[in-house]
């Protein structure tokens, strides 16, 4: 567990103080993503209000609540996955590296190559191991044929996956199993180089082994790359995480260390939900 | 932000750029071919379009000469250049009509069978074979039936018909006449085979979609298998059952081979079931390829008119109910 | 009778029912394919598609018709697909939410039942009564209108039911929606769009309405599309009605190949999209 002592502030003060501090407090990490003030709705329908939340450069930023809360809709915001869809809008900012990628011209292409994200249900795609790796690397960048091979043996490795594939990278992604499958999506997203990583309960659909794996994944991962995981599994926000922010009927309650929200919790809510009194 | 590394800083912006210009790449493919799908979707509206001005262009000569009479007039006379489309309308409506009387009641017990009754081992081989018997294309129902059925019908179920319906008043006028084989009544079973397999399939579907819920409520209360139908299923699958009973009649108006065959041919309105008639389809199928004059033709194409205005009211209708039903469930 | 025998009665005369239509319904099917079997079977030799077609009291076989249903139908498949996946392609992807889809949807579902007839008529006032004269061509755009309305109803209904997850997170590694449909949508859907063409090759080969007055028919062997072209169904169609009998045993013998040929396609097409619901 990484606990970084000392630096802990809770979100119910006004937003700018917290862009503030993440820029002037010496010693701290530099926020990667700053979000501030933000709104989101489904046609009329607010499902998130007012968030302010800083992501740390090359930290894991556990996102915890009950189901509806709006974990998974602020996830789908940093890469704007939303603008799929019809009547889906965010207002208000979110800086990555200081730009808004909220702004009308943002490159959404561009974006999300910076901006990894793993999915609830795994999804590898229907086509060889190699090639789920190999066919977004090879869009993006005129390789060859051995630099390729290189790229997909070093995600694969990345996402501790290398060993189990390697003798059978022509085989279908979908012949993998399910913790498998999602390591492959792991693997397939660091192939791009991004600098966030998004992780949309990568493990509810996978049996406890599995989840350690991935567990363990995350923990070597932030060496190089700012997570952010939405996780309704209390244990896993604590092992994993060195920020956690606990978010309640689309606002957010209370972001801290996550040694901090889980031994003495500022708001009454937070505690009552990580104690199990509801959720 | 402020503590990246210089390096790192650079690398990344080389690599922006250079992704960059690759998405602009991309993106102007992404454009092209977003506006050919769009292209493709639009044909679609415009191929529709083009059928109705195509055949009201087509019709306009017959419908100045002719007028309104055109739909009132019973000769059909390619000598005097006289047309009227009385008789093909009646054949149509009458045949699609009695086609209907007996697909669908059938159709609706073989879907009560299919979903209720039937063991689950034979539930997809019948399936199956109904699919299939909507698969086989409808010059074979034709030939089949101008060779096998029409005979067979002259020899047994024509005498007894007009037999029985002798001395019985308005139905003996319904069951006039010699046995021919061919007619109306011939036509009428064949298309009513062809559209078993639609009213079926259809039925099955929309019975399904009831939630089981209801229907194991209903025998809890012990409820028989009818009552179930009658009570729960077919109240809540009404509209989808609508729905797909006129998409078949939409198929029925519009059937051309089956028909042709054994229809008969006569531009002739007749009381009797038995006679030979003809329909909008087989009429054009028949003669327009022997059509000689501007007139006769038009007159042929607007016939097509006729047909297209009554089979797409009936199939939109049919999609709008299928629509509102799919709007319930969804 | 007291009520609950009545309504025991009352349910028994159902059942019956219900199982004597399926028994009336799966008898036809037999008495039909029987009937074929019988009086096609008999004349079924190689002289069949090694002869042209005779005139009446000489022998013969089906060679040009059946050479020239399959042009019809090569040609048919060949403009009628790649439009039909794109408009399908447009419901489902690009235009998704779009006004124009719903409309196009709705025309056509009702192209996909329109009397095949009016089709025929449809291209005869376009192209044969410019041209001035029947050809293949005009056969072969005849069947394609009526291969379109299936293909785009099987290419939305497959992509629609490719997996929301799957696209988000090919979309999520910052693919333009182009890369997107073909290397995920596409590959997903591929089994499900064969089996929509197979069926649409299925509905055409037996397609006679719209043939007859675009390629017309021709007693001798042609494969110029400029003229008209002779194909099984009109053949058939007009065998059949001859007074002589030779013409008609070869009818007989035509409807067999047809038959056989579009159940072999629809149970093809059916076997296909089963196993790829069983992966």
């Amino acid at each position: 567990m990484n606990s970084l002592a000392g630096i802990s502030h809770g979100v119910q003060s006004p937003a700018p103080t917290i862009a503030d501090r993440s820029i002037d407090d010496a010693g701290k990490p530099a926020a990667k993503i700053l979000i501030r003030n933000l709104n989101f709705y489904y046609g009329d329908n607010k499902a998130l209000k007012s968030i302010n939340v800083p992501l740390y450069e090359r930290k894991v930023t556990a996102f915890i609540g009950p189901s509806g809360c709006g974990k998974s809709t602020l996830l789908r915001i940093l890469n704007r996955i939303y603008s799929l869809y019809p009547h889906q809008r965010a207002e208000g900012d979110v800086l990555l590296d200081g730009a808004n990628i909220l702004d009308p011209g943002q490159d959404l292409n561009l974006l999300r190559a910076r901006i990894g994200m793993v999915f609830q249900k795994p999804t590898p795609f229907p086509m060889s191991i190699y090639e789920n790796i190999a066919f977004g690397v090879r869009l993006f960048e005129k390789l060859s044929r051995a630099e390729i091979d290189e790229r997909v043996q070093s995600a694969l490795r990345r996402a501790a996956i290398w060993d189990e594939v390697k003798d059978k990278l022509q085989a279908n992604g979908l012949s993998l199993s399910g913790g498998q499958q999602q390591r492959l999506c792991i693997a397939r997203t660091v192939a791009l180089r991004p600098e966030v990583i998004l992780l949309d309960e990568p493990c509810s659909a996978l049996d406890p082994i599995s989840t350690a794996k991935i567990e363990e994944l995350i923990d070597e991962l932030k060496d190089d790359y700012t997570i952010a995981i939405v996780t309704h599994n209390m244990q896993q926000a604590a092992r994993v995480s060195d920020y956690t922010a606990f978010m309640y009927l689309g606002e957010l309650v209370e972001f801290d260390t996550t040694s901090k929200m889980f031994t003495s919790p500022g708001d009454r809510r937070t505690q009552d939900y990580i104690t199990g009194r509801f959720g | 932000m402020v503590d990246m590394a210089l390096s790192a800083n650079a690398e990344a912006s080389a690599a922006a750029m250079s992704r960059t210009k690759v998405l602009g790449r991309l993106r102007a493919r992404d454009l092209v071919f977003r506006h050919l799908t769009r292209a493709a979707a639009i044909l679609v509206l415009i191929i529709l379009s083009g059928v109705i001005i195509a055949l009201i262009e087509g019709s306009l000569p017959a419908l100045q000469a002719f007028g309104f009479d055109f739909l009132l007039e019973e000769r059909w006379n390619p000598v005097t250049e006289k047309f009227g489309a009385l008789a093909p309308i009646y054949g149509t409506l009458v045949t699609s009509f009695i086609a209907m009387l007996i697909a669908v009641p059938l159709g609706l017990l073989i879907a009560l069978f299919l979903t209720e009754l039937c063991p689950m081992w034979l539930r997809r081989p019948i399936g199956i074979a109904i699919e299939l018997l909507a698969g086989i294309p409808s010059i074979i129902y034709g030939i089949w039936g101008l060779f096998v059925f029409a005979p067979f019908l002259q020899r047994t179920l024509q005498p007894v018909l007009i037999d029985w319906f002798e001395n019985v008043p308005i139905l003996s006028s319904l069951f006039e006449g010699p046995p021919y084989g061919i007619g109306i009544l011939t036509a009428s079973l064949i298309l009513a085979i062809m559209v078993l397999p639609f009213v079926t399939s259809i039925s099955r579907d929309v019975f399904e979609a009831v939630p089981p819920v209801l229907k194991e409520a209903a025998y809890g209360v012990g409820c028989t298998t009818w009552e179930v139908l009658r009570h729960v299923v077919l109240p809540y699958a009404r509209v989808g059952v609508v729905g797909g009973v006129m998409l078949s009649l939409g198929r029925a108006l519009g059937e051309t081979m089956a028909v042709t065959f054994v229809i008969g041919n006569a531009h002739k309105v007749s009381a009797s079931i038995l006679a030979p008639g003809t329909t909008i389809s087989a009429t054009i199928a028949n003669e327009f390829t022997e059509a000689v004059g501007d007139l006769y033709t038009s007159s042929l194409i607007a016939l097509g008119l006729i047909l297209f205005v009554i089979t797409f009211i009936v199939l939109a209708a049919a999609r709008l109910l299928l629509l509102r039903l799919e709007k319930r469930v969804g | 009778m007291d009520r609950y025998a009545w309504r025991r009665l009352r349910n028994s005369i159902v059942i019956t029912l219900s199982i004597g239509a399926t028994a009336l319904g799966l008898g036809w099917l037999i008495l039909i394919l029987g009937s074929l079997v019988y009086e096609g079977l008999s004349g079924l030799s190689l002289a069949v598609f090694t002869q042209m077609t005779p005139p009446p009291g000489a022998d013969g076989g089906l060679l040009n018709p059946i050479i020239g249903s399959l042009i019809l139908t090569v040609l048919a498949i060949l403009i009628g697909t790649p439009i039909g996946m794109l408009a399908g392609t447009y419901m489902a992807e690009y235009g998704k939410f779009a006004k124009l889809t719903v409309v196009v949807r709705f025309i056509n579902d009702i192209l996909l039942s329109a009397p095949s007839i009016v089709v025929g008529l449809f291209v005869y006032e376009i192209l044969v009564a410019p041209m001035g004269h029947f050809s293949g061509w005009a056969g072969a755009v005849a069947l394609a209108l009526i291969v379109i309305p299936v293909v785009v109803r099987t290419t939305e209904d497959m992509l629609s039911l490719v997996p929301k997850e799957l696209r988000e997170s090919a979309t999520a590694l910052g693919l333009p929606l182009a890369h997107v449909i073909r290397y995920v949508s596409y590959r997903a859907a591929l089994a499900g769009i064969i089996t929509g063409v197979l069926l649409a090759v299925a509905r055409i080969s037996g397609e006679t309405a719209p043939l007859l007055f675009t390629a017309l028919n021709n007693q001798f062997f042609s494969t110029n599309l400029n003229a008209p072209i002779s194909s099984l169904p009109v053949v058939i169609f007009q065998f059949a009605l001859s007074p002589y009998e030779d013409w008609q045993k070869l009818a007989w013998i035509g409807a067999l190949i047809i038959t056989f040929a579009v159940l072999a396609l629809s149970i093809t097409a059916r076997a296909l999209s089963a196993s790829r619901k069983s992966p």
